[in-house]
């Protein structure tokens, strides 16, 4: 018998490596192979077919067609397989794949035979018995039964129709099925599917779930996120309503660690695959927050942050850092214990000069004893003083001395943070900082020369102050910290705009910490915080111009502002909101500075405060303006926003012109001034009329809104596009009357239009 | 299994690495990325020189993922198919990246249409001198006994049958269907990789998959003792999956105790730390 076995398993082996070679072979070997493996084989033979058919049936060369025919051919073998009382857990298994892969093939042959009812219930038994095994069957066949579920609830919900010109291409889904089916009517599937979906994702509420069916159930769910999205959101909500680390309490078995670590990770690669499909999704910001603490987390529990920290394992050679460094770890402490350091805060001279720890000395008056003994006393000293020693001392006041007049000393002071550091981490190891601060020390005039390291016994170490910044190291530092700022801002999603509406005028800037709170973190940052103290280190310029010698920002504002700038002119149609907001703020700021400016009486030695609004509106326009085209609603929403227009800003537009596609849009911003901006009214009307005058291809329009707005001086001007040189020799040749009149609606007030430049009439006109 | 001599000396926790013969010329730049020419595991350990037992007729089918497919996942392919079991392997990089003369200039070929053969003729010509010394040719050559040439990932057609000539090496017995039942990588950003993308390719042939990680740095020395612990890995899996298959004996499921044994492995190879999950393909 078990030689027949054998002979029959090795047959049944070679007809698979021949559908293997030739798919087309698959329905007849698989219609010849059922009475082979059914249900009164021998448990090797129903093995291997259930193997086979689990093979078969998911095979991606198997053709479509066939294999549904196939598929329903099989019904009654799985059917019966399935039945056996006690049936192996390897056949199920496999005949739970199998199932999973045909479910769709025979949901689609009854859709299209809709009155085959034998099939239907055949399916329909399967699936009963199936979903039966799915709580009480070895963990194996229940990951099976997970699938098997997934499947359906994806046959049974709706996908997208992706052609309907040909239906066979459709993905097989409850789409693909008429609402009056009489054996699947769509309104019974799909609340049938939605109820073993809320039992698939029971696995994330339970208290104990095991491991392999949590990634089970994960890994088979982004097929639902993706093309069903009648309820991806309720799946994505489950997911993050799932804590994979809540079994993680210590102390935990390897087992356990080896499970809590892979839910953790299983359900982080399957947030961050949807997070990366749709980065601006609704869910993206709960994602990333959810994987960042969930990342947080698990580097806590498994202590896998230490890991960084350990050295590593490769042979190191003798220009290896740890080596160097340890070297340098058994140096005496430089700093001679018995030349006390200056106490923090204010000091005095006398405190400067006092090298001695001798209290009693210290307070000694010198003054108290008279000038002749002081003389007597002081010149034998001096000759006999050890030249050494003398240059010691005279070094050490120096260096504090230096240190005292440094701009930086007010600084906080870096040092005091480092040893509360050292407390909360117990493994910092600060021989870095040590040995850079050594090498800076060494660089200075020696002071403990004199200082024998004979007491070998040594005393507590304590971290000498580091010293203190430059000037170039704050601004560096300011640097880096603007870039933070603008890295975080940046990496915040972009509010929604329906939130955005919402509160209106009770707004209170920055009081969320989105994205929006950023920007005016940034944008007062840059005008006020610093407002009036860069001005001091421009004042030797002496010169008291507007616009500040260029270069990317000297001082801190100016670098924030030039950061800004740069991250407006990026993407300024996105950001053009974020640089009016700036520029309200510059000009208020400016504003305000010069009140105060002008407050303090007037001997006073404050200075001019110097103007930020118009360099930087000017340099936002400039650096959009060779963006805009002719349609571009852009230029006029910022030039009506920002606070204040003036004539510069009125010759950017006017050079528009220039360009004959964008005449429309400079002569529209101008209008849109004129009407819309009293104050800058004049000035808009002014650059209009020199366009007209100046531009030929501004003519036509131009003359349009002159006509309403200064007909004067149409009346006025001669016609000067054909032939300006002959009225060249004119004195005043803007207000020479005109020789024709230009166009008929102004013809008729021509004659008193004398007094040209009466700015009060247009403006009557315009209410 | 006991009496199998191999498998004593791969229980050792201790690491030992050194092969039996004088390791090759020292290993230039450790630190570097790319695979370092694992070297040729063949004559270390002897690990095919007997043939397996093969009463046991049921062998869990494997595959080995590593970044370009030459280093690690083939020490480990070799390994796994010298001991009989059914194996695949990939690489889940963009391209294959061998070492070069310096770290910026690494020998870059494209997946699935590079045999090893011609890598290895293109680096023979280059400089024999320096890819024998760096390990490469010999990696080389152990990888173009083993099979034609590295395949990628994310290319890999799962489920469709392997017959064709280029899909013949050692291993490829008994994994003609295209699929496997144990991945396994060797690095974390494979794994990564790995699970994203079957993910991504939507689980259609409903076929389960444990995908477990073993994390072995990319120089030919970490990859020898690699291919060891996978080969224990497998070896312990495949135990439990043949357990399971004894008549009548229901209750304990192979994919059910899969976390119980990598923890047990784990154990035994502190130093390789390993991930796992259960995915789809």
């Amino acid at each position: 018998m078990a030689v027949a076995l054998q002979d029959q398993l090795t047959q049944l082996e070679s007809a698979r490596q021949i559908v293997l070679k030739d798919p087309g072979l698959y329905p007849q070997i698989v219609s010849g192979i059922l009475p082979i493996v059914g249900a009164n084989a021998r448990l090797e033979l129903r093995r291997w077919g259930a193997e086979f058919l689990s093979e078969t049936f998911s095979s991606p060369v198997f053709p479509p067609r066939q294999k549904e025919d196939s598929a329903v051919g099989v019904l009654g073998t799985l059917k019966d397989l399935l039945e056996i009382p006690g049936e192996d857990a390897a056949v199920v298994k496999s005949i739970v794949q199998t199932a999973a892969s045909i479910y769709g093939l025979v949901f689609h042959y009854i859709v299209a035979n809709p009155h085959d009812v034998p099939i239907w219930n055949q399916m329909a038994s399967i699936k009963q018995n199936v979903l039966k095994r799915w709580d009480t069957g070895p963990a194996g066949v229940r990951i099976c039964c997970i699938k098997f579920v997934q499947k359906i609830i994806q046959v049974q919900t709706p996908g997208v129709i992706a052609d309907p010109r040909r239906p066979e291409q459709n993905e097989i889904s409850l789409a693909i099925v008429p609402r009056d089916h009489p054996m699947i009517p769509p309104s019974k599937l799909e609340p049938e599917a939605s109820g073993l979906l809320d039992r698939l994702l029971n696995v994330f509420q339970e208290d104990h779930s095991d491991a392999v069916l949590v990634d089970a159930t994960l890994n088979c769910l982004g097929m639902l996120l993706r093309t069903r999205q009648s309820i991806s959101n309720k799946i994505i909500s489950a997911i993050l309503n799932f804590n994979p680390l809540k079994q993680a309490n210590s102390p935990m078995t390897p087992k356990a660690k080896v499970q809590v670590k892979s839910m953790e990770r299983t359900t982080r690669a399957l947030l961050m695959n949807m997070y990366r499909r749709n980065e601006n999704g609704p869910f993206a910001g709960r994602i990333k927050a959810y994987v960042d603490r969930f990342t947080q987390l698990r580097q806590d529990i498994f202590d896998e942050g230490s890991r960084k920290r350990v050295f590593p394992s490769e042979p190191t050679d003798g220009l290896d850092n740890t080596k160097r460094r340890r070297l340098d770890a058994e140096l005496p402490p430089r700093r001679p214990s018995n030349i006390p350091a200056l106490p923090p805060g204010p000091n005095s001279f006398k405190q400067l000069f006092t090298l001695t720890t001798d209290q009693e000395l210290a307070n000694f008056d010198v003054t108290s004893l008279p000038p002749q003994l002081m003389v007597n006393i002081t010149l034998p000293v001096l000759a006999r003083v050890d030249q050494q020693a003398l240059t010691e001392a005279i070094n050490h006041v120096r260096a504090r001395y230096l240190s005292l007049i440094s701009p930086n000393r007010n600084l906080p002071q870096v040092g005091a943070l480092g040893d509360d550091e050292e407390d909360y981490e117990p493994d910092f190891e600060p021989s870095e900082d040590r040995e850079q601060i050594i090498n800076k020390a060494d660089a200075l005039p020696p002071e403990d020369s004199l200082q024998m390291p004979t007491d070998l016994a040594l005393g507590p170490f304590k971290l000498p102050q580091p010293p203190p910044l430059t000037a170039e190291e704050t601004e560096q530092i300011g640097k880096g910290v603007i870039t933070k700022v603008f890295d975080k801002m940046n990496s915040l999603e972009e509010p929604s705009a329906l939130k955005r509406q919402k509160p209106g005028l009770n707004r209170l800037a920055g009081s969320n910490y989105d994205k929006e709170a950023w920007v005016t973190v940034i944008t007062r940052l840059a005008t006020r915080a610093s407002a009036g103290l860069d001005d001091e280190s421009d004042e030797e310029e002496g010169s008291k111009a507007l616009v500040k010698k260029g270069g990317p920002g000297s001082s801190l504002s100016d670098a924030i502002r030039e950061n800004l700038w740069k991250h407006i002119i990026e993407d300024f149609r996105a950001r053009i909101g974020i640089a009016i907001a700036w520029l309200n703020e510059e000009w208020f700021s400016d504003r305000i500075q010069n009140q105060a400016a002008n407050n303090s009486k007037e001997g006073e030695s404050l200075p001019q405060p110097k103007q930020h609004y118009e360099y930087w509106m000017l340099r936002v326009l400039d650096g959009i303006i060779p963006y805009l085209d002719a349609k571009d609603k852009l230029l006029i929403r910022f030039l009506s926003e920002i606070p204040e227009v003036n004539e510069r800003v009125l010759v950017r537009v006017k050079g528009l012109a220039r360009d004959p596609e964008r005449v429309q849009l400079a002569v529209n911003t101008l209008l849109y001034l004129i009407m819309m901006k009293p104050p800058a009214r004049d000035i808009a009307i002014d650059a209009l009329e020199d366009l007209w005058r100046n531009y030929d291809d501004v003519k036509a329009p131009a003359a349009k809104h002159l006509a309403k707005w200064r007909p004067q001086v149409l009346i006025s001007e001669v016609k000067p596009s054909t032939a300006p040189s002959i009225n060249g020799g004119k004195p005043e040749d803007i207000k020479s009357p005109p020789p024709s009149t230009l166009t008929h609606t102004s013809s008729s007030t021509g004659g008193d239009q004398m007094e040209t430049k009466q700015e009060g009439l247009p403006v009557a006109a315009a209410g | 299994m006991a009496a199998d001599p191999r498998l004593a000396r791969a229980v050792d926790p201790r690491r030992t690495a050194t092969p039996p013969q004088p390791p090759p010329p020292p290993p230039p730049t450790q630190s570097e990325q790319k695979s370092l020419g694992g070297y040729d595991g063949v004559d270390d350990g002897n690990p095919g020189s007997e043939p397996r037992k093969e009463e046991e007729s049921f062998k869990l089918r494997f595959c080995t993922v590593c970044a370009s497919n030459n280093n690690r996942s083939m020490e480990a392919h070799l390994r796994l198919s010298l001991a009989e079991y059914p194996v695949l392997s990939f690489g889940t990089g963009s391209l294959v990246r061998l070492p070069g003369p310096s770290i910026t200039q690494p020998n870059v070929y494209s997946f699935n249409s590079t045999s090893y053969q011609s890598m290895y003729q293109e680096l023979e010509a280059k400089d024999p001198r320096l890819y024998r010394a760096n390990g490469i040719l010999p990696m080389l050559e152990r990888n173009r006994s083993v099979k034609w040439g590295p395949e990628r990932w994310q290319d890999w057609p799962v489920g469709m049958p392997r017959l064709s000539e280029f899909q013949q090496g050692k291993g490829s017995k008994g994994a003609e269907g295209g699929i496997v039942d144990v991945v396994i990588t060797c690095e974390e950003r494979c794994w990564d990789a790995v699970v994203d993308n079957l993910i991504e390719r939507g689980s259609p042939l409903n076929r389960p998959v444990h995908v477990i990680n073993v994390d072995i740095k990319d120089n030919h020395e970490e990859a020898l003792v690699g291919g060891k612990a996978i080969l224990d890995l497998a070896d312990s899996l495949n135990e439990a999956a043949n357990e399971e298959r004894i008549e009548g004996d229901g209750k304990a499921s192979f994919d059910e105790r899969v976390p119980e044994l990598l923890a047990g492995w784990q154990e035994r190879w502190p130093q390789l730390p390993a991930l796992w999950t259960l995915g789809w393909f």
